[in-house]
This record gives C-alpha cells, structure tokens and sequence, in this order.
C-alpha cells in the first residue's frame, strides 16, 4: 500500500524540497526583521537610508533566489498516484470519529497482525515438518481416490488380543503393575502402578498409547462418578513434569508396523522413575534443582538427569 | 493424605534471641523462593501420668497430642510403646479418666509458627513453648510427592542443607526403628512422635535434674 503511495514520489527531492521551503521561511523573516529594526545609527542619513536600502534589497533577493529553487524543486518531487490504493477499506479513513468508532486504525493493526502470524507459521511449519512426528502408517498427501480406504490393520485389532499383549508386558516388571480397563468403548485405559513411586494412567487407541497422566501414589485416581480419571493433572510439581517427559517419551517411541515393541519400550522407560526420589542427576550430581529431583530419564540409556541438566 | 515428614531442632543463633532466629529463618527460605503460606500452623502436648501402678513400677507417661493440620484427630502416644490415633472428643475422655490419668499441668508444650511453600516442600517454622517462655526452635519439612521415607531422606537433607546450613541432622530414629524397615509408607504419628522426641528433648535441656517427672 505504501509502495503505490511512492511511486510517484522522489523521496530525496522530497526532504530538499522541504529544507527549500526552511531556507524560504528564514529568508522572509530575515526581510521582515530588517524593516522592523529601520535605520541604523550612522553618522549621516544619507549613509544610513543607503545602508537600510542596500540590506533590503538583498534580503529580497535572497527571497527570490530561495523561491525559485524551491519551484524547481517541488517540479522534482512529482506527484502522487491518482488513484486511491486503498480502495473500499481506506473509505473507513475518510470520517473518522477517532474514540468512538477507531475502525481504521484497528483494522490496520488487525492486518499487520495476520500478516506476522501468517509468516511465522510458515516458518514454524517448515521447521516442524523437518521431523516427522507421525505415528500411523497412512501416507500423507494421497488423493482421495488413491487413498486405501479401508484403515491400516494396526488400527483395528481385537480387544482380546490387546489385553493379552498388555498383560504379558505388565508380568514383564516386578514393580510395575498394569491395570486395564475399558470405560468408553474399545479403547484401553490403563492404570500403571510403579512401585510406591506414581501411578500412571495411559490411554490408549487399539495398541498405539494416546495420552499419558502421572500423578503421585497417594493421590486420588478416581474421579466422582466412580470412573477414572483421565484429565486432572497431578498436584505436585514433579508429576506434572514427569507427565511432560512421559509425552515427549510416547511421541519418541514410534514404529506404527509393531505397535507392542512401542508399548513395551514405553514401559521399560517408565519403569526407570522407580528410583525417582532416590537417584541423583548424573550430571550436576545434586538430588534438587529449583525443588525438583531429576525428572528427566534419557531415552536410551535411561539415566537420570534434572530437565535443565540433560544435554 | 500421607506424605513423608521430617522434624528437627535448630539451635538459637549465638547472641540472638529466638524470635530473631525464627526471622532469620524466615528470610533465608524468601530468599531461596518459598513463598509464605496464610495462616499459621501449631503442634500442642499435654503430659498425663498414670496414678498408683499396684506393683511400684515408675507410671507410665502418656503423651496427648494435637496438630492443626489434622484437627479433628487426637494422638495419644507412650513414650517408646503403643499409640493411638483417636477422635478429637478423646480430650473429653481423658477428663473422664481423671481418676486413672493425671493431668501434669505445667509441663503443656506448644510449637506455634508459620508454613512456607518451596515448589513440593512444605515448610513449618515454629518457636516451642512451655508455660509461655520460648525454648527452641523447630523445623518441620514435609515432602508431599513421596510416601516412603526410605526413598526421599536424601533429598530431603539436601533441601534442609540449603538453608538450614550443613548442620542437619541425619535420618529421624522414629523411621530407622520401624520392624518394617526405611521403605513402608509413613504416617501421622511418625510426625507425632518426631515432635515428642524434639519436645522431650528441649523439656530436659532446661531442667537441671534432668528428670521428666514432676
């Protein structure tokens, strides 16, 4: 919008046209300065009315010489385009009561806005697609003709046979223990009991896991109505944060062909917050940062570390 | 709800009185970034003997004892024997027992102060009284993420050290003395019986004889 405004416009000459219309001003007053100050002291009228006449002229002239770069000048500057860019928004502009109505104004600021959020979500999505954090096997981008119809068999599998692979994971572990239960339709809800550490409850759709809440073994599970419950956040600090780390671990383990290897891979993970209050981080040494003990359990090795610590 | 609590004495600062180091406690746990809680918090001990045991043993202490974090419980604790964990018209009844528990009046401990919360720590400060003067300071810290003391004590020695000082005393005998072990879920009286032991323990330094008994 501003660039049809210009277009027409020479900037440079612009701003010496303007000193042009300073250096007119001055030399104006200067004229009028000269008649109010009148004859000065000299030592015979003649000498002072030549003296007065003299100075007079050359201010005029100065006036003169000022006016004519200024016409120049301003034939430089050019004009602006005719035609009105803003079209019917900028007809908003034309009456404006400012504190009542400030339509223009916000509309303006409303389009600047959705211009930066619309660049930076292009930016965040390139930098998100650099990593794929897709957990099914369907291809992204198939027409819809191409694409299969029928659902990717992991998706669908038994109930039966969900359960058997949950309960041979859950005789896996000494401490930990798997509880299943299916309070809204097929899907799985699990409740996981580590040790006298927390209780994790995992939601799970057919094999591939969901959602995850950690909360602290003395904490009520149950909601009222008996069921359980899968959306109150855990009270302490330090659940919360391991309920972020279970998320971000549920999102690394991903192989959408054998979804049991997945579960079994999350459980060995989590497996390792058994020693969460007893172990220090492996790397500062310390069992506190900022009141909280290493929550964080490394992917592969599964050492502990706090979540400021971790490389 | 249970949770894992630990209860230790701190000595007065040389040449402070004890109000001036409860303040100075209080300022070291701002500056670590608790935040103070609303309200305050006290721990309250009434000594009751047992009259005329038939066979001349000493008579047992018994030790009622309330909490303002659980005010509708009473606990009733011996010295080193059984407990009881009642309701809190217990106090009713002990009056009613007046022929068989007697009242030792002037040995009533409080511990009065104010709570703090660092991220999952709660913290009480409190000044201990006896018949209205100070005598010592006590340092409550609980850890509420944690049931089993075994598991959390060096986490939280590590906290106390960060304003107690490197001065902190190690695990609570009442927790190292379970037939259970260190990793069996705590308990109120454990709590109780930390503040018994702190309680005794100023009780003595006053009192030259060293005698408990009145």
């Amino acid at each position: 919008m501003a660039d049809a405004v210009n277009v027409g416009v020479n900037l440079d000459a612009f701003s010496h046209a303007i000193s042009g219309v300073h250096a007119l001003r001055s030399s104006v007053t200067r004229v009028f300065e000269c008649l109010r100050d009148g004859l000065k002291y000299r030592d015979s009228i003649e000498t002072r009315e030549k003296q007065f006449l003299h100075e007079f002229q050359e201010h005029l002239q100065a006036v003169n010489r000022d006016l004519n770069e200024l016409e120049r000048l301003s034939g430089l500057v050019g004009r602006p385009s005719e035609s009105h860019p803003l079209h019917n928004s900028g007809l908003l502009s034309l009456d404006p009561v400012q504190d009542k109505t400030p339509l223009y104004s916000q509309l303006l600021q409303a389009y600047k806005w959705s211009n930066k959020l619309q660049f930076h979500a292009g930016l965040a999505s390139s930098l998100l697609n650099q990593q794929s954090l897709k957990r099914s096997a369907n291809q992204m981008g198939a027409s819809a003709k191409r694409r299969p119809k029928v659902q990717p068999s992991t998706l669908v599998l038994p109930p039966q046979y969900v359960d058997d692979v949950i309960s041979r994971i859950g005789r896996m572990f000494p401490d930990l223990s798997i509880e299943l239960f299916r309070p809204n339709g097929t899907s799985a809800v699990l409740l996981v009991t580590l040790g006298k550490v927390l209780k994790a409850v995992v939601v799970m759709r057919s094999l591939f896991i969901d959602r995850t809440i950690v909360r602290g073994f003395n904490e009520n599970h149950y909601s009222q109505d008996g069921k359980l419950d899968i959306w109150t956040k855990s009270q302490y600090q330090v659940f919360q944060k391991v309920t972020d780390h279970a998320t971000t671990a549920l999102l690394h383990y991903q192989l959408p062909q054998m979804p049991d290897v997945v579960v079994r891979s999350f459980m060995t993970w989590l497996r390792s917050y058994v020693k969460l209050f007893q172990s220090p981080c492996q790397r500062c040494g310390r069992f506190l940062q900022e009141g909280l003990p290493p929550t964080w359990r490394d992917f592969r090795t599964l050492e502990a570390f706090h979540d400021t610590c971790r490389m | 709800m249970i949770c894992v609590f630990s209860v230790c004495q701190v000595p007065v600062v040389e040449g402070k009185s004890v109000q001036q180091t409860v303040d100075l406690l209080h300022k070291k746990l701002e500056q670590l970034g608790a935040v103070k809680q609303q309200g305050s918090f006290s721990v309250d001990c009434e000594t009751y003997h047992a009259t005329a045991t038939a066979s001349g043993q000493p008579s047992k202490l018994l030790y009622v004892m309330h909490n303002s974090e659980t005010p509708l419980s009473c606990m009733a604790l011996f010295e080193g024997g059984p407990c009881l964990v009642a309701d809190a018209n217990f106090d009713v009844l002990m009056v009613k027992l007046k022929s068989h528990f007697q009242n030792a009046k002037g040995h009533k401990v409080e511990c009065r102060g104010s709570k703090y919360r660092y991220s999952d720590f709660i913290i009480r400060v409190g000044t201990v009284t006896m018949s209205s003067s100070a005598r010592g300071i006590s340092v409550e810290v609980e850890y509420c993420p944690c049931v089993v003391p075994g598991d959390c004590w060096n986490l939280i020695k590590e906290f106390m050290q960060s304003f107690l000082g490197p001065s902190v005393p190690e695990l609570p005998s009442v927790f190292a003395a379970k037939p259970e072990g260190l990793f069996v879920q705590a308990d109120c009286i454990d709590t109780m019986t930390q503040y018994l032991e702190l309680f005794n323990k100023l009780r003595k330094l006053q009192m030259p004889g060293g005698n408990v008994r009145v």
